[in-house]
């Protein structure tokens, strides 16, 4: 059971990373808008139909 | 081409046009220059997936303006950020931008241009964040980039920027994810430790898991949970107590219970449940401030309708482009087709077409004539026309309605200050009962009292009480006002619903305000057709709504012209047309002699004798019909109160098949009747024009003003039908009482819920998790039992809905 030590430390370790990538990600304008950024790949799938232009 | 629909913004192409764009080689039809020229650039900037990518069609391409007055720096001042180091920010809200395709097609044509540094488009706010080097670029090259894309940039004030709304609901967010993954990993620790109890666990393991619970639930009930805490301590300085007291209450005892239990090895820990709980809290709080925030938009959609430029003529009659608040009264300002009036004014230059959606709800653009006021917010949609400057700013009605709409929001109506009260005193019997439960408990089984008094304080749902009304209310005022119905006494929706008697003003409400010429009775030599001419030529300059009239009338006839007019007020006018004098007014006045027969007719005479006789005749609203017919058979005994002649109102009380009628009624005489009706217990709705009859209105049971643009503002009214759509009344009633259903559903659940639980959760049977659980649940049902309040589809039939151009689509 002594594994628990190194495993628990080792997830509050993780716990904080993505809370600190979480606030970061909300303080950098990343979740202020969730619908367009599902798009953008999208748009370089495009070239296929600029060719026959 | 078989579909005669527009490729680039989906209208319907009118008979006879015909433009063309090539886009992937395929030639697609489109329905103006505009949309061609949108698309063309689209399809030139190789971003033509733009089509396949949206959802929505794009808006109607709008004639180019040019946007060079925004880099005059005192505009900038406003609207411009400077950040220092060469790059200066802007937020614009882009009207038209309603889909992702829209957002990624402004990001992909903007981000190309040299100078443009970022550029952040945030579809939810229909709002483009944009940072680029002045320098490098002119800020009026990129708003006319976006102007040719098909989308209206309006540039917001700098203080848009750090928006408090954004602010808000990014802490939210914070909050509800640090609530989240404190209550996961508590929970999992809280998994161990059950585990444990069962199968044995040496005290060290568990002392360890109870204390890793206390720090991973700690930044949940400090920091998640602060929220609640601030709310105790103001509610607690208010000594009025609401939601957040036991809420807080509850928190603080579960953590704090936790918290010595720990440190002293007791029994048990609750640190799962103390985070699920402020989890569940913050999740349904996140809810509801998102549909405030979405109610907030409409009020700010309102108030960007002025437009931020105004074309002013300088004393040599050039142009100068100045911005709206630099305007003053008496400012004589140009407006062109497509521009949006920048302040009430009075219009100089002949007639034009206007658009005043934002007030009457109507797209069909209006006519208005020479002296008559235009609007701010309204759309020029033939011109270009000259106005004078009256209001500017704070006074113009555009404000006025933003105030009047605001102040509707913020006004706590009766009965919500009612479901406070009951809240407040809910909340205080509920910690009499939190007390109880403990000093009983103490009594049978002391290890048990903590648990169930938990229990008690967090199953007890007060929110449900204190939501069941605003959330219903709040949801009604929204529904409403989306339709052109402006509730500005909440109370009065309660009172809709009760109606009995219905009672009309007849000019302006059951007929058009302004009135039709029916026949011209020729008298003499002249045709009636000359009298015509003549009667309008001596009209001219005049806005009286019988002038209006006769100039509609005479539109078609070749002109005439009068000199030396004379306004003779409340009598009629007097003009000299070809060498002869003529008379237009009163019998009494034309014929100069005083006691001549008089009638309600109009008279032209000459130094001879009369020449013709004009008769008006009011038209009734087209939806006028409908309304009565769907108001009668909802079992309402309907009336005209009128201060008109008896021909006139028996004829309209004859179409509609209304029995009782008062004509010629004085408003003191029309309030005698209301309170006459009043005293015999029926619950009276008057409906007028809100302007002309204030007193009477203020004698009703609930006060209905059905407007017309200008006169809203000064409304003294319950509920303002601004949509000008008597219609609107039976939508009113089935919206209030569809209302007053859901609000009684709210109070019921609410009072079933907690009359069950708590008394449960006294007894012992409900464990603190399933608390939190119940009581969540049971506050989220009441909002969203509220969201069904909307509009019934038969009565929305031939809704014009208010458009504010773009915004409303997304609301």
């Amino acid at each position: 059971m002594n594994i628990i030590l190194v495993l628990i430390p080792l997830s509050l370790v993780l716990l904080a990373a993505a809370t600190w990538a979480f606030f970061w990600g909300v303080n950098h304008a990343q979740f202020d808008d969730l619908e367009t950024p599902g798009l953008m790949p999208l748009a370089d799938e495009a070239p296929r139909e600029r060719e026959t232009q | 081409m078989d579909t005669a629909i527009c490729f680039h913004c989906g209208e319907p192409i009118p008979l006879g046009t015909r433009f063309v764009v090539r886009v992937n080689n395929r030639e697609q039809p489109v329905c103006c220059i505009g949309c061609r020229a949108a698309a063309e650039w689209i399809t030139t900037l190789g971003l033509a997936d733009y089509y396949h990518l949206r959802d929505v069609p794009a808006e109607r391409a709008a004639p180019i303006i040019d946007f060079g007055a925004w880099d005059r720096p005192q505009l900038q001042r406003l609207y411009v950020r400077d950040h220092g180091n060469g790059c200066a920010e802007v937020c614009i809200l882009v009207q038209g931008l309603r889909c992702a395709a829209c957002s990624w097609l402004i990001d992909r044509a903007l981000r190309d241009e040299s100078g443009v540094v970022d550029i952040a488009v945030n579809v939810p706010a229909r709002r483009l964040q944009l940072v680029w080097r002045p320098q490098a670029i002119a800020l009026s090259t990129l708003l006319e980039r976006l102007a040719r894309l098909g989308y209206v940039p309006h540039p917001l004030d700098a203080k848009a920027l750090d928006t408090v709304q954004r602010n808000e609901q990014r802490s939210a967010l914070k909050r509800l994810v640090v609530a989240g993954l404190g209550m996961m990993q508590s929970m999992m620790y809280a998994v161990a430790l059950y585990a444990g109890a069962f199968d044995g666990m040496d005290p060290l393991t568990r002392d360890f898991f109870r204390w890793l619970g206390l720090l991973v639930s700690a930044p949940v009930i400090l920091y998640a949970g602060s929220p609640f805490f601030v709310g105790l301590w103001r509610e607690s300085r208010a000594r009025r107590f609401g939601m957040d007291t036991p809420v807080a209450l509850a928190i603080a005892a579960v953590f704090v219970a936790s918290l010595i239990e720990t440190v002293r090895g007791g029994a048990q820990v609750y640190f799962d449940s103390a985070s699920m709980f402020v989890f569940l809290l913050l999740g349904a709080r996140y809810i509801e401030m998102h549909g405030r925030h979405r109610a907030a938009d409409v009020v700010d959609a309102l108030a960007r309708l002025q437009p931020a430029m105004a074309q002013r003529r300088k004393s040599d009659s050039s142009i100068e482009i100045v911005g709206t608040h630099e305007l003053e009264t008496g400012d004589i300002v140009t407006i062109d087709v497509g521009a949006t009036v920048p302040a009430d004014g009075v219009l100089l230059s002949g007639e034009c077409q206007v658009d005043e959606a934002l007030l009457s709800g109507e797209a069909a653009p209006r006519r208005r004539l020479a002296g008559e006021s235009l609007i701010a917010g309204s759309v020029l949609r033939s011109g270009p026309v000259d106005l004078r400057v009256v209001h500017i700013g704070a006074q113009t009605v555009l404000s006025s309605i933003v105030r009047l709409v605001s102040r509707a929001q913020q006004q706590r109506p009766r009965s919500m200050q009612l479901g406070d009260a009951l809240a407040t005193r809910f909340v205080a019997g509920i910690l009499v009962c939190t007390a109880l439960t403990v000093v009983i408990w103490l009594q049978v089984d002391p290890a048990r009292a903590f648990t169930a008094a938990l229990a008690v304080l967090v199953v007890s749902c007060p929110c449900a009480f204190a939501l069941a009304v605003p959330a219903a209310t709040t949801r009604a005022v929204a529904v409403l006002a989306r339709c052109g119905v402006l509730v500005l006494q909440p109370d009065a929706l309660e009172k809709l619903v009760r109606l009995t008697h219905c009672v009309f003003d007849k000019t302006g409400t059951l007929s058009c305000s302004r009135p039709t010429l029916q026949e011209v009775h020729a008298q003499a030599h002249l045709s009636a057709h000359e009298c015509l001419r003549i009667a309008a030529a001596l009209e001219q300059s005049s806005s009286h709504p019988l002038a209006l009239a006769i100039r509609d009338a005479a539109a078609a006839l070749p002109t005439l012209h009068a000199a030396t007019v004379h306004t003779e007020p409340g009598a009629g006018v007097e003009g000299c047309i070809n060498g002869r004098t003529y008379r237009l007014g009163h019998a009494a006045f034309a014929l100069q002699r005083s006691g001549a027969a008089g009638d309600d007719g109009v008279v032209l005479a000459d130094a001879f004798g009369v020449l013709a006789r004009f008769e008006f005749r009011e038209s009734l609203r087209p939806d006028t019909r409908t309304t009565i017919q769907a108001l009668r058979s909802e079992g309402l005994a309907l009336e005209i109160l009128s201060g008109d002649e008896p021909v006139q109102v028996a004829r309209i009380a004859k179409i509609l098949g209304i029995s009782k009628f008062c004509a010629r009624t004085a408003p003191a005489a029309k309030l005698a009747h209301l309170h006459e009706l009043r005293a015999a217990g029926a619950v009276v709705a008057m409906i007028g024009d809100g302007v002309n009859d204030a007193p009477v209105l203020a004698g009703a049971d609930v006060a209905m003003a059905l407007g017309d643009g200008a006169q809203l503002a000064q409304a003294s009214a319950d509920i303002v039908l601004a949509g000008d759509r008597l219609g609107a009344v039976v939508d009113a009633r089935h919206v209030a009482a569809l209302t007053q259903r859901v609000l009684r559903q709210n109070l019921y659940w609410a009072f079933a819920y907690n009359f069950l639980s708590i008394p449960l959760a006294a007894l012992g049977f409900v464990p603190p998790w399933l608390a939190a659980i119940g009581m969540s649940a049971s506050s989220l049902l009441v909002v969203l039992n509220s969201l069904r309040i909307r509009v019934p589809v038969t009565a929305s039939e031939g809704v014009a809905q208010i458009t504010l151009p773009a915004e409303a689509a997304a609301v």
